[in-house]
């Protein structure tokens, strides 16, 4: 799934690791996330959108064909 | 260094800690168990295999910072799928196969081939009842 991860963690200037112990995964979790490789589960998606205070739709575009 | 780097940085340092006191008893166990058995003492050396085990499981369950993420979680489900999907082949070509192979005198296969079969029989059924059960409860 496209997202903007990577976008809001270095507005934020956070390294993965930072944002890995925020949210309690892997930093190698958010590095497969950030490359696309790995879609979160929704409880994680909420937490990344709580940790930099936004909508799940500004991090990540599931990309609808409708 | 800042305080959330500070604080990041003791996150990951507890889990390396519990992850590598949860393998090192594992190791320990094994290491247990093959002094034990060099040393003609099986028994003790399967107690302190044991023992081992369970350190392993209890610090796994226990510990206060979740050694395995999401993840890995899903990389082993995964994992799990392709393994059972390759000994799916196995047990589906294999059987058959075998039995044809001894009935026309091909070929006599070792007692093991059969008993490798029925191993995998009871890995499906198990794998069966589990599913089942899974799914009437969601």
């Amino acid at each position: 799934m496209k997202n903007s991860l990577r976008n809001h963690r270095e507005q934020t200037g956070e390294s993965q690791a930072d944002l890995a112990a925020a949210v309690g995964v892997s930093r190698q979790s958010i590095n497969a996330i950030e490359r696309e490789r790995y879609d979160p589960s929704l409880e994680l998606a909420f937490k990344l959108a709580a940790h930099y205070d936004c909508r799940i739709e500004e991090l990540f575009d599931p990309e609808l064909d409708n | 260094m800042t305080e959330s780097a500070t604080s990041t940085t003791d996150w990951f340092t507890r889990r390396r800690r519990y992850k590598r006191l949860m393998y090192g008893s594992l190791v320990a166990g094994i290491v247990g168990l093959f002094i034990g058995s060099y040393l003609d003492q099986f028994l003790a050396g399967v107690v302190v295999y044991w023992a081992g085990f369970f350190g392993m499981l209890g610090v796994w369950q226990f510990s206060p910072v979740d050694l395995y993420d999401e993840r890995d979680t899903a990389l082993e489900r995964k994992a799990s799928d392709y393994t059972l999907g390759v000994f799916a082949f196995v047990l589906v070509l294999g059987a058959p196969g075998g039995i044809a192979l001894e009935e026309s005198g091909v070929a006599t296969l070792p007692p093991a081939f059969s008993g490798a079969m029925w191993a995998l029989v009871a890995v499906y059924a198990v794998f069966s009842v589990i599913y089942t059960v899974l799914r009437r409860r969601s």
